[in-house]
Parts: structure tokens; C-alpha cells; sequence
């Protein structure tokens, strides 16, 4: 973990409110492992005035790619970012994924929940064998398709709400026919909280091991102010910035 | 060579500047950031006698140049804290402050000495500004009658230098202020963070559980410079100032309107090295403005 000045190189705006980010960070680009994340802040002022975290969506030192969809005033400003031009990062922070040889691994992405996965996907795809079910409101917010396609993935699942594009309907409606039909003993899931309870509690009963990355609400991501909290089923408070924010799933409260 | 040291009296201090409770941790989650020996001083954050889980989620909302806050003083407990304290302690010989928390005054007073015993503790900071439940809210530095008794108490049982930190959110600053100083405070601090709330239009519903929460950030930096000033003017004992200071300017204007040392905040959050920087801001003013000690600067402001 540091501070450090990384530089665009470039900011893709893929489509609609959706931009990769690739940028050179040389610290984080060394250090960083999937499930990582950073806090990030494009502005020379103190305005806005929180970073905001993002996860690692990939990396090649020195560089590192973060996949983002502006929803407020920190992520309008980052679309805004130009190559050449300097933000400021801290990381790589939190936990990550674990590190997995000969599993056979399902992820489960809903919308840019993708970005805190496709890391570890790659990563798991040199000893395991991965499967994917990604999901998103329609054809319109599911991004990379084209490289999803090309890493040799033993399934790719696609879901819209509105059947834009793949099956019509939620990530959740098939997992337990893909988790038996692939033998699939890991699941590692990121979304929505409304997507991650409901993987729980389809999953909760068979015999993989489950882990999910959470969002919280930062503001400091390394441990300090304790604002990024969420509550574990022994009526605990974790920090996701530290403690997470992957975590196992049977720990959390859903 | 510009001269950074202060005198609070009872301690001198390398340089003015001190990161503030609950924005610092333990300083030990700073040390992949800088020597923790660099500072002046610093606090831990605010410990009550047993554990504490906090308030439930969300507890924070940025806010234009702020952010809000009701984390709700979620700690170890005092016991834990002493383990902690004696391992930071290996890590850096910058004095540690204490940051004493209470829901009632016997719980203050139990903190308090509790951690008075302890020779790797420099300072105690008594937070009379933490709201206290049990009377809705309200917090003894609301109170100048509360303020003296509660501070009187305490020094009575310990021996270890006491700086009162106080709240904004009261009508008149300088009767609180001057209560703690009569009650034998060793210095004061301030401020804590200003009462302020956020609601949730969609349902209608404050958006913290326990609807108020403490502003704090550049947002709050005129209204606590206004205090420091105010409360500088009628106190002889040495004020700590603090309240949005991000940069080594607004250091030295906190110096200008009358305190000794200061104290960072949330900036530690934002940018983990700031303290540091801020330190060598103020030597480049300084440098600057040709000013050999902060001394010279204290106080001084031509009104
Ligand atoms: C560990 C982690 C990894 C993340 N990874 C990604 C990613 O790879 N790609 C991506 O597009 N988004 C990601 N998010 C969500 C992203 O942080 C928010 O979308 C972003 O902070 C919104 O900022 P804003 O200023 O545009 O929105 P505003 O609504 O203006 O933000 C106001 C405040 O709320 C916070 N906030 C708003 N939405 C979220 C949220 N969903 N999660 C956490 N804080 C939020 C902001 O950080 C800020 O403090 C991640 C969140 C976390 C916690
Ligand atoms: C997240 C957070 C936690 C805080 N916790 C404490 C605490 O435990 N004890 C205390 O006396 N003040 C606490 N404060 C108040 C700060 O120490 C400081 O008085 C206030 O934030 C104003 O300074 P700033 O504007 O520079 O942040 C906290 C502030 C924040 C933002
Ligand atoms: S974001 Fe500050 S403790 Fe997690």
C-alpha cells in the first residue's frame, strides 16, 4: 500500500455511462493481486472530496485498468481524464481472492461487478477451470464480451433483465443447474448486494465454498475511519476496506 | 534553520502538528507512510472503558467540502487499548496521546486513570464533546457548569497533563472554555465536529440511525478558526486549534488567531501523508516570510 501519481494513458468510453481506464501506476501495478482494489481521486482541489475505490480490473506492469460507469460527481470526473493527465492513487488495498489450483471455479458478475472479478478470472485460469455467469439490465451494460469470448472459459452465461442479450432474467436463475452440471466446487461473486444475497441464499446448502466482494461506502479505504463496515452473522461489524472486500460468504449477515 | 518547535507548557513539541483522533487510528496504519517520529504529537482515537460496536451503517456522506460522519466511537475498550498503545510505543518516541471518552463522568474518570498509570501515555485529550446518550445527545461541553465539574474531577485523579476538547455546538465557546481553564485543564482543543444531518428524500428517513451526525473537513475550517480565535482571546492556558486544516496556510493562520499546535483531520483520511506534507509547507512559508520561530507568529493578528 502507497500513494502514488499514476498517468493516464487512456480512457476508453466504451459505451454509454462505461469507460476502461488504462493508466501507468507502477507501485500498484507490481502489488496488486485479484480481488485488490484502489481509491482514486481525479481532482487537484480537495472537491469532490473522498477518493473513490475501484477494483483492480487488470493489470500489466507498469499499467492497470479500471473498468468504471459514472453514476456522480467522482466518476463524471474521471471520464473527463485525458492521457497524460495525473491522478492520484492509494493502494493496492484490501484483501484478495484466494489462490486456487485444479478447482473448478464458477464466477458470478452482475453489472461493473465484472471489473473485481476479471482479474482473478485470468489469474484462475492458468491451474483451474472457470466458468462465468455474467448479468447486467441489457446488452446496453455488458461490456468485454469480445475478450470474455476469447480466454477459454469452460462457460460463459450471459443474463439481461431485458433479454437484449443472452437469457432474459437475473444471474440468479440458473445457478445451481450450472453449479451441478459443471462439478463446480469454488464460487467467487460480484454485484449488487440485492444479487449477492440472493446468491447466498441459493447456495448456501451445497457444498462449494463461496466468496464474495462487497461494496461499502469509503472514506479512507486503508483502516482508519471505520465508515465502510458491514455486519457478520456472529453480530460482529467487519471493515470491507480491510477485512475485505472479499469475504466468505457464510460470514456476512444477508 | 526555522525553528518548528511549540511549548504547550507542560511539553514541547517538535512541530505544531498533530494528527486528531479518530482520522489517525493507532499512527501505527501510517507507518507504510512516513516515520511516525516526524510528528509533533498525535491522538489515538477516542476509547471508552469497555468495547463499543458503533452505530449501524451507512456512517459517512461526503458533503460539499465535508463529510459527515456518525461512526459512533466503535473501539476496543481500555483494557485491549493498553496493549496497543505499549506496542506503538516501541514504534516511535512522538508523544501519544489518548483520546478519554465517557457515557457518564464515572466513566470518564475510570478512563482516565486507568490510562494515567501508564508511562507511555504523554497526554490525555478528554473528548467532552462525544454526544452522550443517556441525555439525548447532549455532551458536557454543552454545559459550563458540567464542563467544570467533570474536568475539576478529573484532574483531581490524575497526574497526566489533561487538554479539554470541545465542541462547537454551543452558543457562547468562551464559557465552556474558560470553565475547563478554572477547572484546571492543561490546555484546550478545538473543535470536534459541527451537529449537522442528511435525509434520504426516497424514503423520508434521516440517513443515519441516529439522525445527527459531526461535519468535519474544509466545509468547517471558517467556523472553527472563528472558535480557536474566539477562545484563544480569553484562556491563558495553550489552545490547540483544528477544524479543516489541509494545507501549511491554514496551520499558520490557526497560529495567527491564536493557537500554540494544531491538529489534522479528516485530510489523513484523503491523503494518508498530508500531516507530513502540511509540516513542510509551514517551513516553506516560513522560509518565505522570513520567520525564524512560530512565537513570533502567535497571536499576532491585527485586527
Ligand atoms: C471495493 C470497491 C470496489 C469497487 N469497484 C468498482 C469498479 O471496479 N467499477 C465501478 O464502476 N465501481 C466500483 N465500485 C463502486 C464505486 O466506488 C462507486 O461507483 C463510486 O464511488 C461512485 O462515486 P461517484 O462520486 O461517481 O458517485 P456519488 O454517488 O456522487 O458518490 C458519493 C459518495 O458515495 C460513494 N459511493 C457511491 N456509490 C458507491 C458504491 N456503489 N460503492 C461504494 N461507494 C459508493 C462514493 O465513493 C462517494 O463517497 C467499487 C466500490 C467498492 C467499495
Ligand atoms: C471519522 C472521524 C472520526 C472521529 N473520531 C473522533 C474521536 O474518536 N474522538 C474525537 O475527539 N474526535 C473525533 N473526530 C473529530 C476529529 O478529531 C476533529 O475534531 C474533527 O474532524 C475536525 O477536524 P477536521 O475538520 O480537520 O477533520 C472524528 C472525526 C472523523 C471525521
Ligand atoms: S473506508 Fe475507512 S475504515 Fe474502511
Amino acid at each position: 500500500m502507497k500513494e502514488e501519481t499514476g498517468t493516464i494513458v487512456e480512457n476508453h468510453h466504451i459505451q454509454n455511462e462505461y469507460y476502461l481506464i488504462k493508466m501507468r501506476a507502477d507501485h500498484v501495478s507490481k502489488q496488486g493481486k485479484p480481488g485488490n482494489f484502489i481509491m482514486v481521486s481525479a481532482s487537484s482541489t480537495l472537491e469532490p472530496l473522498l477518493k473513490r475505490p475501484f477494483g483492480i480490473f487488470d493489470l500489466n506492469p507498469p499499467y492497470i485498468w479500471i473498468y468504471y460507469k459514472v453514476v456522480g460527481r467522482g466518476t463524471r470526473l474521471l471520464s473527463t481524464l485525458n492521457p497524460d493527465d495525473k491522478i492520484s492513487i492509494l493502494g493496492p488495498l484490501g484483501n484478495s481472492f484466494p489462490v486456487l489450483e485444479n478447482e473448478t471455479i464458477l464466477a458470478i458478475a452482475g453489472g461493473t461487478g465484472i471489473a473485481s472479478v476479471y482479474f482473478a478470472i485470468k489469474e484462475y485460469l492458468k491451474n483451474n477451470k472457470v466458468s462465468l455467469i455474467y448479468g447486467a439490465k441489457s446488452k446496453n451494460d455488458l461490456n468485454f464480451l469480445h475478450s470474455l469470448e476469447t480466454i477459454s472459459l469452460a462457460g460463459l452465461y450471459l443474463y439481461s433483465d431485458d433479454g437484449s442479450i443472452g437469457i432474459k432474467g437475473v444471474v440468479t436463475a440458473d445457478i445451481k443447474k450450472i453449479i451441478n452440471q459443471h462439478g463446480i466446487t469454488i464460487t467467487i461473486s460480484c454485484g449488487p448486494d440485492e444479487m449477492l444475497n440472493r446468491i447466498f441464499w441459493i447456495i448456501k446448502d451445497l457444498k462449494t465454498d463461496d466468496y464474495a466482494s462487497l461494496e461499502a461506502i469509503m472514506g479512507c479505504g486503508f483502516g482508519i475511519c471505520q465508515s465502510c463496515v458491514v455486519e457478520t452473522r456472529n453480530k460482529e461489524y467487519k471493515q470491507v476496506c480491510t477485512d475485505g472486500p472479499v469475504f466468505k460468504m457464510e460470514e456476512i449477515q444477508w | 534553520m526555522v525553528d518548528l518547535s511549540v511549548d504547550l507548557g507542560f511539553i514541547g513539541l517538535k512541530n505544531p502538528v498533530i494528527p486528531a483522533s479518530g482520522t489517525f487510528g493507532y499512527g501505527e496504519e501510517f507507518l507504510p507512510f512516513f516515520n511516525l517520529d516526524l510528528l509533533g504529537a498525535f491522538v489515538f482515537k477516542g476509547i471508552y472503558k469497555n468495547k463499543r460496536m458503533g452505530n449501524p451503517p451507512p456512517r459517512i456522506q461526503e458533503t460539499p467540502a465535508g463529510l459527515l460522519n456518525s461512526i459512533g466511537l466503535p473501539g476496543p475498550g481500555m483494557k485491549e487499548l493498553k496493549k496497543i498503545i505499549k506496542r506503538v510505543y516501541q514504534s516511535t518516541s512522538t508523544p501519544i496521546i489518548i483520546n478519554v471518552c465517557g457515557e457518564t463522568d464515572q466513566e470518564y474518570l475510570d478512563v482516565a486513570e486507568y490510562f494515567d498509570r501508564m508511562e507511555e501515555v504523554a497526554i490525555l485529550e478528554l473528548n467532552i464533546s462525544c454526544p452522550n446518550v443517556k441525555s439525548g445527545g447532549r455532551c458536557p461541553a454543552q454545559d459550563d457548569k458540567h464542563t467544570y465539574r467533570l474536568v475539576k474531577q478529573i484532574k483531581q485523579s490524575v497526574s497526566t497533563p489533561l487538554i479539554v476538547k470541545l465542541s462547537p455546538n454551543v452558543t457562547d465557546i468562551s464559557a465552556i472554555a474558560i470553565s475547563a481553564e478554572e477547572a484546571g485543564a492543561d490546555c484546550i482543543s478545538l473543535t470536534n465536529t459541527f451537529l449537522g444531518m442528511a435525509i434520504d428524500l426516497e424514503s423520508r428517513k434521516p440517513l443515519f440511525s441516529k439522525i445527527v451526525a459531526g461535519l468535519s473537513g474544509p466545509a468547517i475550517k471558517p467556523l472553527a478558526l472563528r472558535l480557536v480565535w474566539e477562545v484563544a482571546r480569553c484562556v491563558h492556558v495553550p489552545v490547540i486549534g483544528m477544524g479543516g486544516i489541509t494545507t501549511g496556510q491554514d496551520v499558520l493562520e490557526f497560529i495567527l488567531a491564536g493557537a500554540t499546535a494544531v491538529q489534522t483531520g479528516t485530510i489523513n483520511l484523503i491523503e494518508p501523508s498530508a500531516s507530513i506534507r502540511i509540516i513542510k509547507e509551514i517551513e516553506q512559508i516560513m522560509k518565505e516570510q522570513n520567520l525564524m520561530n512560530l512565537r513570533e507568529l502567535r497571536g499576532t493578528l491585527k485586527t
